[in-house]
């Protein structure tokens, strides 16, 4: 059996610097504390107190996108970014998180009832949901002063849970394949629920009986990320549970695929809970991967160039990237333009764009202009986080370019005259 | 940048013997803000450690003595590319292999190609004279070198040499900067001879039963008239352990497999390519062969670099050797190696690029257990002796730095070094460019 990654790890470094070859952040600054080389060498001195667990230390474990590029070239292949969650894990182990993390953590992430609950009585306070499918003129703007200029989704109304019903059927004429679990995640379920009912279309479309199951919770990624393994795994145990009676289970969400598929790794070797995780990871499917794998439903769409944008969940932790781009290149109507650096990351990094606005913008540029160079009409993506930031800067940039997850498109074309396409700049209209 | 947690992270490079935390690192953009540093280095007689990645692998970017460390990372402007004229222009924080990009645009590559390309600046590979596999048919950095602008300790911003493949004006003082791992001036800007593209590749991989058999075939080769642009050898403990990782089919009781790469144009390379074919076959080969597509030849190569980096990996602390030596003597050079690691009873990994005669033995120990560490330095002494006696260098591409500067005296003559210090103190009087390194104080 592999041992899971320790902050011990680090010293399997071997010092060549490749990882600075791909990292988004040492790209843009070019400091050395913050690429997996040099945080290595900080993690190692931190783990024999010869420089100090404080907050400077703590504050440079935050410069990383954990996005997996340093350990997909590195030549020793050292699991970086666990050996940094595993730092920070250590960090809040010794120090614990502080009060507005423990709640949002422990507290509202973890219990789906009352983040449901909470994030409803925001939904009506005004211009922060879509209520009748409008947005409100220049709300993406009004958002954006409470999170550093990100231009938040909207929540949606109502939640997936309530447009769901348990067990959404093939459509009449089209045979049953056979039975899948669809994982919302927080994103579908209370930012994108247009696209979780996308998604789920798509599937039973597809000949697929799509179980909603209730009571998940968010698959814990964000969680673990910082360092709050704990809570994380609790959260991991639940969905295990909730779903080990399925075969498949489908997510349209890349990190939350990333984390379903990693969960082995988040238990400890002498846990038991971490061989039945291994069992349930391997029914994980990515919603793209899944199509590929059992069959896309053919369709047409009007004439449209069409670009992807590989999230770093997607293709560096999940190693998918060939099937969205067949399913695009499948669509009639469709014509497929490969933008240059169209694996580079957005720079959202889920709490990093927050914590380094700065950076995460500079690598924002350089994906809008790659974009812009393409000539698409249409981004597709397969993350909501993704969907958020190159949302953010297509708003910014103001470029007449639509950002849609995969499964918009093609259900887009299933459906042409039920929805029209979604556009990522509701502000601008 | 003057936290301590940021500094940490400037305390090292490539090796594992050496370790320093510098006082400040300063990220300078133009020659000018070079210039302003070290005027007032040298006024407060602070040292100065100049930084491109810190990938090399001879200590040399350390800063031993401490004060500052100049990193040239944000110096990252590829100035001008003259397709007409075959140079380029860069500032020399650019990465080699983006250099290697930005040319393929202009159907053009720079030959020289240190196996850290995707992480060593342009600036680093200068003044390390850096080489790799490409050597055999092209040489290293120094071959290509037209022209620098540098800055002096105390200020001054000089340039040097030109544009021209030929220039015999004055001492040639690129050439002298070229290898001087930083201890004479900051490099800030170079320019570089650049090739077309090759129109053609093929990929030859023999496998030998013996490795000095593989140090023949080598030599028959080269002798045959043909010369491959890279000739790399894998030692049996590299085959298997390319074998756990990426299974390529190579008998994991072959004593040594050879990686030829034959590039030019496409008639020549198929002659040059059946020429390799015979050679190995004469000299002994088991298996011989051509890669079957471009894929295959790939995955040769991603083998061969994966065999380097287990070599790293497989203990704590590793001699990474870089000795070079007539080409007539690597046979030689790889049974003497063999003799001392068995004598010391050490596993000892060669690996290298035998076409220039340059073996990268790596010894395998640790340095926290005394007796094991101990023979290990005894059989390096051994191994640089040996390179010297069969005429060779204690080190082909990686530098003389911290780590080899103990073995500088058995190299060079005492009047030589002498000549070495002399230089220095004309470029720089008041010694704060990276002091402490290639030779040994008095």
């Amino acid at each position: 059996m592999t041992q899971n990654p320790s902050v011990d790890d680090a010293g399997k470094c071997m010092k060549c610097g490749f990882c600075m070859y791909n990292c988004p952040i040492y790209k843009i600054d070019h400091i050395e504390s913050h690429v997996a080389r040099g945080r290595n060498i900080l993690i190692r001195q931190a783990g024999d107190n010869s420089i100090p667990n404080d907050a400077d230390y703590a504050e440079r474990l935050s410069y990383c996108l954990l996005c997996g590029r340093c350990e997909a070239i590195c030549p020793a292949k050292v699991p970086s970014p666990d050996i940094n969650i595993a730092a920070r894990t250590n960090l809040v182990n010794q120090k614990g998180l502080s009060l507005p993390k423990r709640v949002v953590y422990q507290g509202i992430l973890k219990n789906r009832k009352l983040m449901a609950n909470l994030l409803s009585m925001a939904a009506w306070v005004p211009g922060v949901s879509t209520s009748d499918g409008t947005p409100l003129r220049h709300m993406a703007d009004f958002t954006a002063v409470f999170s550093k200029g990100l231009a938040l989704p909207r929540l949606s109304r109502p939640f997936l849970a309530s447009r769901l019903p348990t067990k959404t059927l093939p459509p009449p004429g089209i045979k049953t394949k056979g039975q899948v679990a669809f994982f919302p995640g927080c994103a579908f379920e209370f930012f994108f629920a247009d696209i979780g009912e996308d998604i789920v279309a798509v599937l039973a479309r597809a000949g697929y009986e799509v179980v909603y199951v209730r009571d998940l919770t968010c698959c814990g990624l964000a969680v673990r990320s910082a360092g709050d393994v704990k809570t994380a795994r609790l959260m991991a145990a639940h969905n295990i549970e909730k779903l080990a009676s399925f075969d498949h289970i489908i997510t349209g969400c890349a990190t939350c695929g990333s984390a379903l598929k990693d969960y082995s790794k988040w238990f400890s070797d002498d846990d038991p809970r971490q061989s039945v995780a291994r069992i349930f990871s391997a029914k994980v499917y990515d919603f793209s991967e899944f199509l590929v794998k059992e069959g896309i439903p053919a369709q047409n769409v009007q004439a449209v160039t069409v670009t992807y944008h590989d999230p770093c969940h997607m293709k560096w932790h999940q190693g998918i990237s060939s099937q969205p781009r067949e399913i695009l290149r499948s669509i009639k109507g469709v014509k497929y333009v490969e933008m240059e650096g169209a694996d580079d990351c957005c720079g959202l990094g889920g709490a990093f764009t927050l914590a380094h606005r700065d950076i995460s913008l500079a690598i924002q540029d350089k994906k809008m202009q790659n974009i812009k160079n393409s000539s698409a009409q249409i981004v597709v993506t397969s993350c909501p986080g993704c969907l958020i930031q190159l949302r953010d800067g297509v708003r910014r940039n103001k470029l007449p370019v639509q950002v849609m997850h995969i499964s918009e498109l093609i259900r887009g074309q299933i459906e042409p005259h039920q929805k029209p396409l979604s556009t990522g700049d509701e502000a601008e209209q | 940048m003057t936290d301590a947690v940021d500094l940490t992270a400037y305390s090292f490079d490539g090796t594992t013997s050496w370790q320093r935390v510098p006082e400040a690192v300063v990220f300078p953009t133009t020659s000018e803000q070079v210039s302003e540093i070290l005027k007032l280095a040298t006024a407060q007689r602070i040292p100065v450690t100049p930084r491109g990645a810190g990938s090399n692998l001879s200590g040399g970017s350390v800063p031993v003595s401490g004060g500052i460390v100049l990193c040239t990372a944000r110096m990252n402007k590829i100035l001008k590319i003259d397709a007409d004229s075959f140079t380029v222009t860069t500032e020399v924080g650019v990465v080699l292999n983006d250099l290697n990009r930005e040319l393929a645009q202009h159907n053009l590559f720079f030959p020289p190609d240190p196996q850290s390309f995707l992480a060593a600046t342009i600036g680093g590979c200068v003044s390390e004279n850096a080489g790799g596999p490409y050597a055999v048919k092209y040489g290293v950095f120094k071959h290509y070198l037209l022209g620098m602008t540098a800055v002096l300790p105390a200020g001054a911003i000089v340039k040097l040499g030109g544009y021209t493949m030929k220039n015999v004006t004055g001492y040639d003082l690129p050439q002298l900067l070229c290898g001087s791992e930083g201890t004479l001036a900051v490099i800030t800007q170079v320019t570089l001879r650049v090739l077309t593209l090759p129109a053609a590749h093929q990929t030859v991989i023999a496998i030998f039963d013996k490795i000095v058999t593989s140090g023949l075939a080598v030599h028959r080769v080269l002798t045959a008239g043909i010369l491959p642009a890279k000739i790399e050898m894998m030692d049996n403990w590299v085959i298997r352990r390319i074998e756990e990782t990426s299974h390529m089919g190579l008998p994991l009781g072959a004593g040594a497999v050879l990686l030829f790469e034959i590039d030019g144009m496409p008639a020549a390379v198929e002659i040059e390519t059946e020429g390799v074919i015979n050679c190995c076959r004469q000299a002994g080969a088991i298996e011989v062969r051509a890669a079957r597509d471009a894929n295959e030849a790939t995955n040769f190569w991603t083998g061969r670099r994966a065999g380097f980096s287990a070599v790293y990996g497989a203990s704590p602390t590793v001699f990474a050797e870089d000795i070079t030596v007539p080409i007539n003597r690597i046979a030689d050079l790889i049974d003497r190696v063999q003799d001392i690691a068995k004598n010391y009873n050490l596993t000892i990994v060669i690996i290298g690029h035998a076409g220039d005669g340059n073996l990268h033995p790596s010894i395998l120990t640790d340095k926290n257990n005394a007796e094991h560490y101990g023979r290990a330095e005894r059989a390096a002494n051994e191994i640089f002796a040996a390179a010297l006696e069969y005429g060779g260098a204690i080190s082909g591409e990686h530098g003389i730095g911290l780590e080899k500067k103990r073995f500088l005296k058995q190299a060079m003559q005492p009047e030589a070094i002498d000549l070495l210090r002399g230089i220095k103190k004309v470029f720089d009087p008041s010694g704060i460019l990276n002091p402490g390194k290639i030779w040994e104080d008095k």
